[in-house]
């Protein structure tokens, strides 16, 4: 051993898979382009230099499902774009994670009792992992969210199967 | 002109069609909101619009050129009869003026504008897939806001709400 003995110890650092693979997830949380009412000029307002969603490294926002980990749906969903959701959410690559943003994205919201065309809950679609309130909600707000979604994340096992896969 | 020249100059001409000229609404004060009164409009036959929208395109004194609104009103659930509402505008004479057609509900057909403007067209499928108009003539009437699988006629005052659509449900 004397060949290796000392030869690492400033280079090789020694964590869990766990800790390791979830710090990388959660700080590179890349939201998907996808704005369907006001709340996504909230939501612009978080990407802009004021709020700077980018601390949390969740400013890259992609234009393709493809490539992002999760999908802001900001604005009110009707049956006819809720198609559309669903199908951008298959697109994406696990890990992916949503966010509703809002009283539409929540339950409906304003035209939760006359909207005739409005589901009333995106998560009627598509599995939610965080739920903003606010009509629409405050930039800070959607700052929470994400952060709080990092925190779900943080809590995740890389072994167990997630709850929500199962 | 204000809305009783242009009704003079449509009878002077004789505007095919014209049937007489009419007053909205008074607001009801009496509740908590008594809502807006609206302009003076014609009544026009639903037969004859055609001809009737052309001759205010076309006629020298009334200039109207453009068609700024085209829609549609049920104003009794259990009335018989739907309003169809037309909105022109003369930018060079500083006048508008508001049209009414009413048609049957067992046969709401109506001739499509866009002969005349062709800026009716979207507007047309739109009060086509909200209040059940067939606009005969129009070149493309499919839906423009609902999905193409929509039943039912949403902004009819006897429209029932759907339960579910696709498999997605609305309670």
């Amino acid at each position: 051993m004397a060949l290796l003995e000392n030869a690492f110890e400033e280079n090789v650092l020694t964590t869990k898979v766990d800790w390791l693979l979830n710090w990388a997830r959660l700080n590179s949380i890349w939201p998907m382009t996808f704005g369907l009412a006001c709340c996504a000029i909230e939501m612009m307002a978080v990407g802009a230099a004021h709020h700077d969603i980018d601390r949390f490294g969740a400013g890259a926002f992609r234009a393709s499902p493809r490539q992002a980990d999760l999908m802001i749906v900001a604005g009110t969903v009707n049956f006819k774009m809720g198609e559309r959701v669903k199908r951008l959410y298959d697109q994406m690559a696990f890990p992916k994670y949503v966010i509703a943003m809002g009283a539409c994205a929540t339950g409906g919201g304003p035209y939760f009792k006359y909207g005739y065309t409005v589901v009333k809950g995106v998560d009627r679609i598509v599995p939610v992992d965080v739920y903003i309130a606010g009509c629409p909600p405050r930039p800070e707000a959607l700052l929470e969210g994400l952060m709080k979604l990092q925190e779900k994340i943080r809590k995740t096992a890389v072994i167990r199967k997630p709850a929500h896969l199962v | 002109m204000d809305f009783q020249a242009i009704h003079d100059r449509l009878r002077a001409i004789e505007a095919p069609g014209l049937q007489a000229a009419d007053e909205p609404r008074e607001p009801n004060k009496e509740k908590k909101d008594p809502g807006r009164s609206g302009n003076p409009f014609v009544t026009v036959d639903p037969a004859r619009i055609v001809e009737f929208l052309t001759v205010c395109r076309d006629d020298s004194k009334l200039d109207f050129r453009i068609l700024i609104d085209l829609t549609a009103t049920d104003p009794k659930a259990d009335g018989e009869e739907l309003s169809v509402l037309f909105e022109l505008l003369s930018i060079r004479k500083k006048h508008r003026l508001s049209i009414k057609a009413s048609i049957p509900k067992s046969d709401a057909s109506i001739q499509s504008a866009t002969a005349v403007y062709r800026a009716a067209q979207w507007h047309e499928r739109e009060c086509g897939e909200m209040y059940g108009i067939t606009f005969v003539g129009h070149p493309d009437p499919r839906n423009i806001l609902l999905p193409d699988d929509w039943v039912g006629y949403p902004l009819r005052k006897d429209y029932e709400f759907p339960t579910e659509y696709n498999g997605i449900s609305c309670e």
